[in-house]
């Protein structure tokens, strides 16, 4: 029997509680020995002056009750069977998701859902990264958004409402929960270096690069876009698109230019919004297709719509380097805001709400809510160059109009972008 | 022979391995439906049976199912020979046979309806795995005493490991189902169930099926271990370097470093303990015992089990290294290891032992035809999926390195998945023969004893 105790003792106890302590509990214990902190994270913050800075910042748990709901049913459906939830700073992680994962943004998981398997991508920089719609869309027909996806469907959080399919209160529990992962790290996507780009004006469309272009559509935009890429894809047919429609490529009307009001956009203008996605819409970021699948499937949706045959963008505007800005120029923007009445659509306080919001459509006759500033997502991209550029040329088919000829100081765009953006502020300088 | 017979109660054995070979059909058909949602994402995808839902069934159903009642079947048998008396308090063990198999198919009907607790290998509500801890606390018990009370002097090396592997996994459900998912949120609870993880495979499965091979190989082939040094080495380098190895399934995660280094040094330390027992098992065979790999189904399987076994640890090691990780983590690559080690070897240690015990306790003479069938489709089907799925994760793994698009990753790997499901359809029908055939040569009036 000694023997047998010996094993039981040796073998059996001892070894496993010293594992224990020195792989579970000790690291446990360690950090706040060396006076480091569990909760820290980096954290992208927009600063009073409207600019970006990364902080050290404390998370806190997540109250939100949809949200805590939404975790419980993406446990309960093992979603995190196939998507993991930690991005590692190896094998281009940083580049096709971003930044690796920082201990304080798992402080108050239990259970952590870290997972061992990617079938379907790694999660935890989701958030953000697509609008409510896509998700939306995607929970009821993965196949109908990626057509190359094999993820389940989810027809049990939907309930029809009138034509389409809503989320029901589990689905709209499941899209918070997903669009809150990462969100401990911040505004971060607005610094990311892949989704933003500068490039040149053009490329030259040939046959060849049509063709693969269509189908690099048939992959990647067909589910919204349709076929005849008039925006009338199965998703917007089966599951309602509550924030944009997809866009109707044969009106040959784009709102993300740098050419005047009026004018087609440039390519690099498409590039630029493929590149970078529509934040907040169903239109997600392509920063992780290579550059000629972007380019040619510019030139195939150029095939939808013969204005671009028939009118050449006119030139663009240019857009010098910003100023730096200060509390004199967010002073001023404010003046600009209030005697250009931006308010009467966007609202006093910047908030979406203004006495006209309810009223607009855009000319497709869909209504199309005043952009809510407060909320720091800018559907054309938030660099000061980005909101500066809107300003300028209008985002044509809806009623944003050019101010180009409004401003009276040179100055007056760039005070107005910054108080624009001063507006999502959520950190000190 | 019928002397040393009447210390095994051949019912309760019988009883333990057919409820294994249910699962035996259960858990791989789980798994081939799996294997098809990868081609066909909606074949039979509802709200109960959906990729997320029906995953745990398979890993669970596999460990716990397959592995798990066939090895305690297999102690009923083992125990009673390696102590030379009958089995402690004999009437108890129908409990623990019901509490764990009633247990399992209540914790699966609860996972398909969405009780899940949301850590790997721990799905089963904390109330019903607690079943299966009562049931293996009775077995332990049984054990305990019957060695306390054993009139072989020596305690042979199968029994370590049986007693190890009960101890560490009497604790380590507690420790999985009672305190990982309540204690030390974050990056520390994911260092915790990589701990449990791998403890259940490590300090269950390891140890159980190395018991089982330990006692059957020598038997079966009617040759002696090789060497008790080497299985010596082999039990407490398993033992001391096994528990430490978790967190490799955590590389490059906001765990800290140190730790993960210590799991990679553990992993490649394994090497010891692998390598010592394979020798040991080869060994045993040297001499005129190769014959009987030819002629004995149980030799046959354990001896290309012990391969299985050294093929897919030592990939274990190999793949804690981080310059490894870096493209394979994440991928089929690791699915790879799982199935060679949990499956290539661990299951077919049982089943192979399933060959040995069954005519012994239910008399009669299995069809060797279809046995002959079934070991072939066993071990071309494993052998084969081995190799793709090692392909697919390198494949796989390099493309995103190279910066492919997700989905387009996923779409390279569909026609090897395929594959893959006809691999696991081939061995899956491999398995369930085993049972079948045991089975239904009990069935028939007892003619020529087996060997």
């Amino acid at each position: 029997m000694n023997k047998a105790k010996t094993i039981a003792l040796i073998a059996g106890f001892f070894f496993f509680f010293l594992a224990l302590l020195v792989q579970g509990v000790l690291p446990y214990l360690m950090k706040p020995m060396r006076g480091e902190n569990y909760l820290s994270v980096t954290r992208s913050v927009r600063t009073g002056l409207g600019e970006l800075v990364d902080v050290k910042a404390e998370t806190v748990p997540v109250t939100d009750q949809l949200i805590t709901r939404g975790r419980k049913i993406y446990i309960r459906e093992g979603c995190w069977y196939c998507h993991s939830q930690y991005t590692r700073p190896v094998a281009g992680e940083e580049r096709r998701w971003g930044p690796a994962s920082e201990v304080g943004e798992y402080s108050y998981d239990l259970p952590h859902l870290f997972g061992t398997r990617r079938i379907g991508p790694d999660l935890i920089r989701v958030g953000g990264k697509y609008g409510d719609d896509w998700h939306a869309a995607h929970f009821f027909d993965p196949r109908g958004v990626v057509p190359d996806s094999i993820m389940p469907k989810f027809p049990w959080l939907f309930i029809k409402e009138g034509e389409r399919f809503v989320p029901n209160e589990d689905g709209k529990a499941v899209v918070a929960y997903v669009q809150n992962l990462g969100m401990s790290k911040g505004k971060w996507r607005d610094l990311f270096p892949y989704q933003s780009v500068q490039a040149g004006s053009a490329s030259f469309g040939t046959a060849a690069s049509v063709e693969h272009g269509k189908a690099v559509y048939l992959r990647r935009c067909f589910g919204c876009h349709g076929e005849k890429g008039d925006g009338k894809g199965a998703s917007p047919a089966s599951v309602l698109f509550g924030i944009a429609q997809p866009r109707d490529f044969t009106a040959g009307v784009f709102k993300f230019r740098m050419t005047p009001t009026g004018s087609l956009p440039l390519d690099s203008d498409l590039y630029r919004t493929i590149t970078a996605g529509i934040r907040g819409t169903a239109m997600p970021p392509w920063f992780n297709l290579s550059e000629q699948d972007r380019w040619d499937v510019i030139h195939y949706i150029k095939t939808f719509s013969p204005d671009f045959k028939n009118f050449p963008p006119e030139p663009p505007i240019t857009i010098p380097r910003p100023p730096k800005s200060t509390p004199e120029l967010i002073a001023q923007g404010k003046k600009v805001f209030d005697d250009m009445k931006c308010w009467e659509c966007h609202g006093s306080a910047g908030k979406g709400d203004g006495p006209k919001s309810d009223t607009l459509k855009d000319d497709f006759g869909d209504r199309i809510p005043p952009a809510n500033f407060t909320k720091g997502m800018f559907k054309s991209g938030s660099r000061p160059e980005d909101i500066f550029r809107t300003f300028m040329t209008g985002l044509s088919g809806t009623p944003m109009p050019s101010f180009s000829d409004s401003f009276t100081s040179p100055d007056d765009g760039w005070a107005l972008t910054y108080f624009v953006l001063s507006l999502s502020a959520d950190g000190r300088p | 022979m019928s002397s040393e017979n009447n210390l095994v109660n051949n019912t309760i054995v019988k009883q333990w391995l057919m409820w294994g070979f249910v699962w035996a059909i259960l858990a791989p058909a789980f798994g081939i439906i799996l294997s098809l949602k990868f081609n066909y994402p909606d074949f039979l995808s509802n709200e109960y049976l959906h990729f997320g839902r029906l995953r745990p069934l398979h890993t669970n159903g596999v460990i716990f199912g397959v592995f798990s009642t066939l090895f305690l079947g297999l102690v009923y048998y083992m125990v009673p020979k390696l102590t030379g008396i009958r089995m402690y308090k004999e009437e108890w063990s129908p409990y623990a046979l019901w509490l764990w198999n009633g247990a399992l198919i209540a914790g699966f009907a609860g996972i398909l309806l969405g009780y899940n607790k949301g850590l790997e290998v721990d799905e089963l509500p904390a109330v019903i795995s607690m079943g299966l801890v009562a049931s293996l606390l009775i077995i332990t018990y049984q054990v305990f005493m019957t060695i306390a009370r054993r009139k072989e002097e020596k305690i042979y090396v199968s029994l370590w490991y049986t007693i190890a592997a009960l101890v560490w996994t009497d604790l380590n459900l507690v420790f999985g189902n009672l305190v990982i998912p309540h204690i030390m949120p974050g990056v520390s609870n994911a260092a915790l169930h990589g701990l449990y993880l791998h403890y259940v495979v490590g300090l269950w499965i390891t140890p159980g099926g190395l018991a089982i091979i330990y006692f059957f190989l020598p038997a079966a082939a009617r040759s002696p271990l090789y060497s008790h040094k080497l299985s010596l080495i082999g039990f407490w380098s398993l033992a001391f370097f096994y528990p430490f190895v978790g967190i490799h399934h955590y590389l490059f995660s906001p765990i800290p470093a140190w730790t993960q280094t210590v799991a990679i040094f553990a992993s490649m330390m394994l090497i010891i303990p692998v390598w010592t027992v394979v020798t040991n098992f080869y060994g045993t065979l040297k001499g005129g015992a190769w014959s009987a790999f030819q002629t004995d189904f149980t030799v046959k399987l354990l001896i290309f089990g012990a391969a299985m076994y050294f093929i897919g640890s030592t990939q274990g090691s190999v793949e804690a290294l981080r310059s490894l990780q870096v493209p394979t983590h994440f991928t089929d690559f690791v699915i790879a290891h799982s199935h060679a080690t949990v499956f290539g070897g661990y299951v077919i240690f049982v089943l192979a032992a399933c060959y040995y015990v069954w005519p012994r306790v239910a008399g009669g003479a299995f069809n060797r035809t279809t046995a002959q069938w079934s070991t072939w489709m066993i071990m071309l089907g494993i052998s084969s999926m081995i190799a793709i799925l090692v392909l697919q994760g390198l494949i796989q793994g390099t493309e995103l390195m190279a910066g492919a698009e997700f989905v387009d990753s996923i779409v390279t790997m569909k026609p090897y998945w395929f594959i893959r499901t006809v691999t696991g359809v081939t061995m899956d029908i491999g398995v369930a023969l085993v049972g079948i055939n045991l089975y239904a040569s009990s069935r028939k009036p007892a003619g020529r004893p087996h060997e």
